[in-house]
């Protein structure tokens, strides 16, 4: 039949959005309604009822959202204000700063205003992306991470006991948490960014990365992993007014994911490009104590952080 | 000031909203007998009770997600079609919606009378 074209494209655009277990049954009926509805307007042309009675159902998106209690949204209302709160600052300050500063070292080179300029432009563009990016999927993540299954279910179980303490000093708790995720944010965007603009120039002026671009067929996937689940954890808590035991242990898992393999890769001095630090003779001098000596930072600064997070959590 | 259309615009999204209830009630009232969807629909617009099918189909999955509803195929006819009819927790639920909605029938005439 040339006229079931329409629903079909409308049934499977439904129930792909469905979970797998009820999709042939929802499609089944559909079907049938949508076939009933149209048999129910005598008189007019087939095709034409068709349309019709898909319009009056509506948006297949919408119309799959009512069957399923999922938010239908990325980032929920809980968050969306703190979300762009975070956004503004980075976007409207933070990039244009970084995109003058290399307009600006491009002229100290002696680079030309023209190849300046498209410095600058490109900086704003990429790294605008990349924290763009960066700062959108880590809301959604802690939108996901905040609450478990079952929004109904823990709603119900709510007792004016949950309310958190009022604290003094909270707010610069809630402030230094949210710079602290800022901070995790830039510093994944910065990683991107240098891997792609190559942002140091040798002698020569053959533009290099920072890192040693070997990591990134390895040991940055989990640094970075790491930072996107630390930033994260830093919005669900400033969501939340404080560490619960449900997100310390997110936070270890993260520190864990983002630490480890840092610490390994300072221990190895597996962490900055040979050619930049060829150039950059200062850094290439380093005794290997300097390196394990930032490795242990790194691990120690993780276990303070992870100590911190259950005390608080535990208060 | 509020012009004439957008009045007219908020009472009808309000009167939207009070009979939103109103549906689960119809169905679990209807649904004594079991009936699939579309027929369902057009008793109840026959009925006074206007809903959209975006709306009916989905929440009468809902009803028996939560176990107020139940379903079977009928495949004797060559269009098969799902069959609710309501569960016995549908038939609890119905009695005391009903007693909920003749309460709230005198409370709401009380109110309006001695306020009008």
């Amino acid at each position: 039949m040339s006229t079931s074209t329409l629903t079909e494209r409308y049934v499977h655009e439904v129930v792909r959005r469905l979970p797998a277990d009820q999709r042939q049954d929802i499609a089944q009926e559909l079907r049938a309604t949508i076939a009933d509805t149209v048999d129910g307007r005598p008189g007019a042309d087939p095709r034409a009822a068709e349309r019709e009675v898909l319009i009056e159902l509506g948006d297949p998106v919408r119309y799959a959202a009512r069957y399923t209690d999922r938010p239908a949204a990325f980032i929920g209302p809980d968050l969306y204000p703190s979300y762009v709160r975070l956004l503004r600052p980075l976007m409207a300050g933070l990039l244009p700063v970084v995109a003058v500063v290399f307009t600006v070292l491009d002229l100290l080179d002696g680079r030309g205003v023209g190849q300046a300029l498209a410095t600058g432009a490109g900086t704003l563009f990429s790294f605008g992306a990349q924290l763009f990016a960066a700062v959108t999927l880590l809301y959604a993540a802690a939108d996901r991470m905040r609450r478990p299954r079952g929004m109904l279910a823990s709603a119900a179980a709510w007792s004016p006991e949950d309310l958190p303490e009022v604290r003094q000093g909270e707010r610069t708790g809630t402030a230094a948490a949210s710079l602290a995720a800022a901070a995790h944010v830039v510093l994944i965007a910065l990683v991107f960014w240098q891997h792609t603009a190559r942002p140091y120039r040798l002698g020569d002026g053959t533009p290099v990365e920072v890192l040693d671009p070997a990591l990134w067929s390895g040991w940055i996937w989990p640094v970075l992993g790491g930072l996107a689940a630390l930033a994260a954890v830093g919005v669900a808590r400033v969501a939340a007014g404080g560490w619960t035991l449900r997100l310390a242990a997110w936070y270890t898992a993260a520190q864990a994911l983002f630490s480890l393999p840092l610490a390994w890769v300072l221990h190895r001095q597996l962490l900055l490009n040979p050619e930049f630090l060829a150039d950059a003779t200062a850094l290439w001098d380093s005794p290997d104590p300097v390196y394990d000596g930032m490795a242990l930072l790194v691990l120690l600064g993780a276990a303070i952080g992870v100590f911190t997070a259950f005390r608080d959590a535990r208060r | 000031m509020v012009s004439f259309v957008a009045v007219e615009e908020l009472s009808l999204s309000q009167a939207q909203e009070l009979r939103r209830g109103t549906v689960v009630l119809a169905c679990l009232a209807l649904l004594r007998t079991p009936q699939y969807g579309y027929a369902l629909l057009e008793t109840l617009n026959e009925a006074g009770v206007s809903v959209d099918g975006n709306t009916l189909y989905p929440l009468l999955r809902r009803l028996e997600k939560q176990g107020l509803l139940t379903s079977e195929w009928n495949t004797d006819e060559s269009r098969p079609r799902k069959f609710y009819r309501v569960s016995p927790d549908g038939s609890r639920v119905r009695t005391s919606l009903v007693r909920e909605w003749e309460d709230l029938v005198a409370s709401i005439s009380r109110l309006t009378k001695e306020n009008g």
